[in-house]
């Protein structure tokens, strides 16, 4: 034992105590704090900035850029809670769609982020720009984010299970052509179970952007609850027995390791994948390069719309920045120009949201892991026919009520079929949408 | 309680003491030491602990915007908390969990800690190692690792339970199912704390005087007699302390789900416990009033929670030691 | 025991009878006990054997693959260049925390123990009460306060409040009112100041609940999560719980490389338990067998 008074184990916490307090203090954490300061939670975007910030830098020399890579998770929550703490924030910071609305819960003079409104009016960005990607970011007509993306939606399969089993991309025009193909390739039971798709039948993922396939939605324009409408009445009803019941033909895992191998062993035969996640299949589901394609999303009707949207990210300036303008003029070079435009799309395969980007070469050119399709080009197609969705506080709460109906609809589904089906879901999603209204009604500001 | 016997040593004059000034010093010095001892405690505790649970009590009756906005609604938090069909799914999934935690961990605890305490076991060391390993597991780290274990089709829950029963379809989803998460969270803090209460009973039989036993086998008792009338008379006091630790620790879950459902309340809300609700309806939201609203209503819970438990029991103070 | 009892009861059995039945009762004890430790044990040893996998192995084989590799490892400090950071934060964090701790609360379990002090009775009545609040209740102001004395995203922020602890003066409290009184004034009538006196007899007796005492503490601020989650903004930060709770998220494609951080994040408590495995039982039983 040790002559320390209060023993060995003491002694050697204190040295560790100490030993680490001293390690910290050399290397502090605001220690050389940069002219800008970016907080990105994806590691595609992360990777691509860095690549493009030796351009800005060279243009204006004496400035430092600090990127830092954050996670998602609870990020808009933090951040909010740091801006109203008066904490120390970064200039700029990139947030994921569903949380746009999380800072716009109180007064729209609370709101932690430069007004961008009239920037994007006097640079002309609101009509270059697919003006859907404004909505989510907007709140009482201000636009308080820049939409980094447009985020399509197509349907990537397994070229090579299609052609096994006879399926013919170019004859599915419609979801009652797709669900008939389904019916005919799915096995859910026995040793070796195949879906023809992966849809989920416990959260609202698929679901949603089914949905905003119709036209319907969460809220609308003027902030209102809509999940109640009579769309999504329809899409609900329809979508249940797809994943639910003897006969559905969607089914879902899980992602990462799990989503590889159930693509690989062919469990899982088709996906709904934006630009995006095209991208992650190209790296984790690696050994399917040369036998995946893409096709336009089944429309709802002969002739109707052939895709959705699915995700999305906007780069904000927050107001304890030093240097709005130099802010912003970083944003444009990482978002809109064509500085390494090749290698962002490369990196990432996401559509930019300017429209005369598209006709990029990189962008239009064939890629070997999608059978030599050119996905930018299928994408680009799909890209002005996407709807607005709109920002909400409560979105991440309304996300939740929904795939609460969708649960309770499910059990609904196995337990009594089709019998009164639609009604139930009217019922469902109406006490859902109250219970939106009820917490709405709650906020005071 | 242990008084201090100084002065009646000075009165009887048996004891030599240092004279003059430096004895004024000495006694000075004496009166003063214990509050300079608990100071450092009470002012960290007055400041860190008294004032905010004043204060929880005044900010439950606002609706806040992060900490600087402010709007007074009276009772109207609780109001909103106990119509809100959110917090009574809450409330149930974390009694059912408490209830199959403590119905299954103790019984459990209580087995191997009788098992364990056999005279003649070697190793019992070990046994003991390794039924406490878990518990150096914190829960974040224990929802990881059981998050990966219950993936369907590839996982090793799936595989071991198909191993033994062919029926059971390997694409199970454990957590992506409102029936099983449940299970799932039982089976995975079942693993976690079986091992930490059995050092509990185990200490507690080894207190039992064996006398009783010696005197109940004169009289004829089998072993389950045995066990009704000397040992679980025995460690009562100790069984009602870890009935109660564990139920409000059950009542407080929160790591556990939060990371095995990936930062969710899991399908059909079927991981979201007390806790869980207070943290996302009060910190993600900014909302600091409602927050503290939930946090008492949690407080007054587990208050009588572990009352009745203790007086059901019969151990009124045996708790608080 | 009881088990043991029940054999020495007297039976009109044959002694080899009886013999043979005893050795299958301890048997079946035995096999009972092995197979359950096996099982507590099978997570660790999986996650160990993931830890060590190739990436790629990690569905292929159920525990260990053919071949042991690092590329975990190697992956995790390439992918999360920060790790090494969050674990000295949780270092330092929960260190100082425990330190702290240990000095105010076995300072004022002496008072509380051997003095006898006006309040005294009020300050005891005020801790028993507070015991049974959860933390969540006072977290929100606890937040607020801080934001005002600009300690939120601090490590301070996290030291400082949680330098209380009412278990560690009841637990001090109580192991010290075994001391005897008269060692105390031996003490004082050798020229000893009450402070030498706390540091040099009191403490040294007190130190197998001083080494429980330490592991508790350690593992309940290395585990913690809630309260660092709120408090804590900048990644850089950040303790390991928060940070594995956040890599859960980010990457889902890379199983073997979370298992690897988890592996080394619950290493540290590993070591400090098999140092103090003795003291850590007799510490955590005292409470509810002595009370």
């Amino acid at each position: 034992m040790s002559r320390f008074p209060f023993g060995s184990a003491a002694l050697a916490l204190l040295v560790v105590a100490l030993l680490s307090g001293l390690w910290l203090a050399e290397d502090p954490v605001g220690g050389r704090k940069a002219t800008l300061t970016l907080w990105v939670f994806s590691k595609e975007h992360y990777e691509n900035y860095q690549n493009v910030l030796p351009a800005f830098l060279a243009k204006h020399p004496g400035v430092t850029v600090d990127v830092q890579l954050v996670s998602n998770n609870g990020l808009a929550a933090r951040l909010q809670a740091a801006m109203v703490a008066g904490v120390d924030v970064p200039d700029m910071c990139e947030i994921e769609i569903t949380n746009a609305g999380t800072f716009f819960r109180g007064p729209l003079k609370e709101v932690g982020f430069l007004d961008l409104t009239d920037r994007i009016h006097r640079s002309g960005l609101w009509d270059q720009l697919v003006r859907a990607r404004f909505a989510p970011y907007t709140k009482q007509g201000r636009i308080f984010g820049l939409p980094h993306d447009v985020h399509p939606v197509a349907l990537a399969y397994n070229r090579e299970a299609f052609e096994r089993l006879g399926i013919q991309p170019d004859r599915i025009r419609t979801w009652d052509d797709f669900i008939a193909v389904g019916r005919r390739v799915t096995r859910t039971t026995g040793a070796n179970p195949r879906y023809l798709i992966e849809l989920s039948d416990t959260s609202e993922g698929q679901l949603e952007l089914l949905l905003f396939q119709r036209g319907g939605g969460f809220f609308d324009a003027n902030g209102h609850c809509t999940l109640d409408n009579e769309k999504a009445v329809e899409t609900l009803a329809w979508y249940v027995p797809l994943v639910a019941g003897s006969r559905r033909i969607g089914n879902d895992l899980g992602g990462g390791q799990v989503l590889t191998q159930a693509v690989e062993q062919g469990y899982l035969l088709s996906l709904i994948t934006p630009d995006w996640r095209s991208r992650t299949y190209e790296n984790d589901i690696a050994h399917m390069s040369g036998k995946m394609a893409l096709m336009p999303l089944p429309a709802v009707r002969q002739g109707g719309r052939r895709t959705s949207t699915w995700g999305g990210t906007m780069m904000g300036i927050t107001k304890r920045c030093a240097h709005p303008d130099l802010a912003w003029e970083l944003a444009m070079q990482l978002y809109y120009s064509r500085e390494k435009l090749a290698d962002r799309y490369q990196k990432s395969n996401i559509l930019p949201p300017k429209r005369d980007l598209w006709n990029d070469p990189a962008i239009q050119a064939p890629k070997a892991y999608w059978s030599g399709q050119r996905l930018g080009r299928i994408y680009s197609t799909l890209a002005p026919h996407v709807l607005p969705q709109y920002a909400s506080p409560f979105l991440e709460l309304a996300k939740n009520k929904l795939s609460e109906a969708l649960v309770a609809c499910v059990q609904q589904y196995n337990a009594s079929g089709d019998a009164g089906f639609k009604a139930f879901c009217r019922r469902r999603l109406k006490q859902s949408a109250e219970e939106v209204r009820r917490q709405m009604a709650r906020n005071p500001y | 309680m242990t008084t201090f016997k100084i002065g009646r040593r000075r009165a009887d004059g048996s004891t030599p003491l240092p004279g003059g000034a430096a004895r004024r010093t000495f006694r000075f010095q004496q009166r003063l030491a214990p509050y300079l001892f608990v100071s450092p405690f009470l002012i960290l505790f007055a400041v860190f602990g008294l004032y905010p649970l004043v204060k929880s009590i005044l900010l439950s009756l606002y609706v806040t915007n992060g900490p600087r906005d402010h709007v007074f609604v009276g009772l109207s938090n609780y109001r909103f908390l106990f119509s809100d069909p959110d917090f009574g799914v809450a409330v149930r999934n974390t009694a059912v969990y408490t209830f199959w935690t403590v119905f299954l961990q103790l019984p459990l605890a209580l087995g191997l800690a009788i098992l364990l305490s056999q005279k003649w076991l070697k190793g019992r060391n070990w046994f003991r190692l390794a039924f406490f390993s878990p518990q150096l597991v914190g829960q974040v780290f224990v929802g990881v690792i059981f998050m990966v274990l219950y993936v369907p089709q590839y996982g090793l829950v799936n595989h071991a339970i198909h191993a033994v029963h062919a029926g059971f379809p390997l694409d199970t989803k454990w957590l992506g199912d409102a029936r099983l998460v449940m299970p799932a969270l039982v089976l995975a803090s079942l693993w976690m704390y079986v091992g930490f209460n059995m050092i509990y009973f185990l200490a507690a039989l080894q207190a039992v005087d064996r006398q009783l036993y010696e005197a109940a086998m004169v009289d004829g008792a089998n072993g389950w007699q045995q066990f009704l009338a000397v040992t679980l008379p025995g460690i009562k006091p100790v069984a009602v302390y870890v009935l109660v630790m564990a139920t409000i620790g059950s009542l407080q879950l929160f790591e556990l789900p939060y990371t095995m459902l990936q930062q969710s309340a899991g399908p059909d809300k079927s991981g979201l416990t007390i806790v869980m609700y207070l943290y996302q309806n009060g910190y993600i939201t900014g909302d600091l009033g409602y927050a503290s609203a939930v946090g008492w209503t949690l407080a007054l819970g587990i208050l009588i929670v572990s009352l009745i438990q203790m007086r059901v029991t019969g151990v009124w103070k045996g708790a608080s030691a | 025991m009881i088990w043991e009892i029940k054999q020495r009861r007297p039976r009109h059995r044959t002694g080899a009878r009886r013999r043979s039945a005893v050795i299958a009762g301890r048997l079946a004890v035995l096999l009972a006990l092995t197979a359950f430790s096996a099982l507590t044990l099978v997570p660790l040893v999986w996650l160990v054997a993931a830890a060590l996998k190739k990436p790629d192995d990690l569905f292929h084989y159920t525990f260990f693959g053919p071949r042991l590799s690092a590329q975990n490892f190697v992956d995790l400090a390439t992918k999360v260049p920060d790790f090494g950071r969050y674990v000295i934060n949780s270092l330092f964090i929960s260190s100082s925390i425990v330190v702290v701790q240990l000095l105010f609360s076995s300072l004022a379990g002496f008072a509380l123990a051997k003095y006898d002090f006006r309040g005294k009775s009020l300050v005891m009545v005020i801790m028993l009460a507070t015991v049974m609040i959860p933390g969540q209740v006072t977290m929100a102001p606890l937040y607020e306060l801080l934001c005002r004395l600009r300690l939120v995203d601090s490590y301070l922020g996290l030291i400082v409040p949680g330098a209380i602890s009412v278990f560690g003066i009841f637990l001090f409290r109580q192991s010290m009112l075994q001391i005897p009184d008269d060692l105390l004034d031996a003490a004082r009538i050798d020229g000893c100041s009450e402070f030498r006196t706390y540091l040099n007899i009191v403490m040294p007796i007190s130190r197998p609940m001083t080494g429980a005492f330490c592991l508790i503490s350690f593992l309940g601020s290395w585990n913690s999560f809630l309260w660092p989650q709120i408090l804590l903004h900048t990644s850089k930060r950040f303790t390991l719980p928060i940070a594995l709770n956040q890599m859960v998220g980010m990457y889902q494609q890379s199983y073997g490389m979370l298992m690897a951080g988890t592996l080394l994040s619950i290493l540290p408590v590993v070591v400090l338990f098999l140092l103090l495995q003795k003291e850590f039982v007799a510490g955590l039983t005292t409470g509810a067998v002595k009370g």
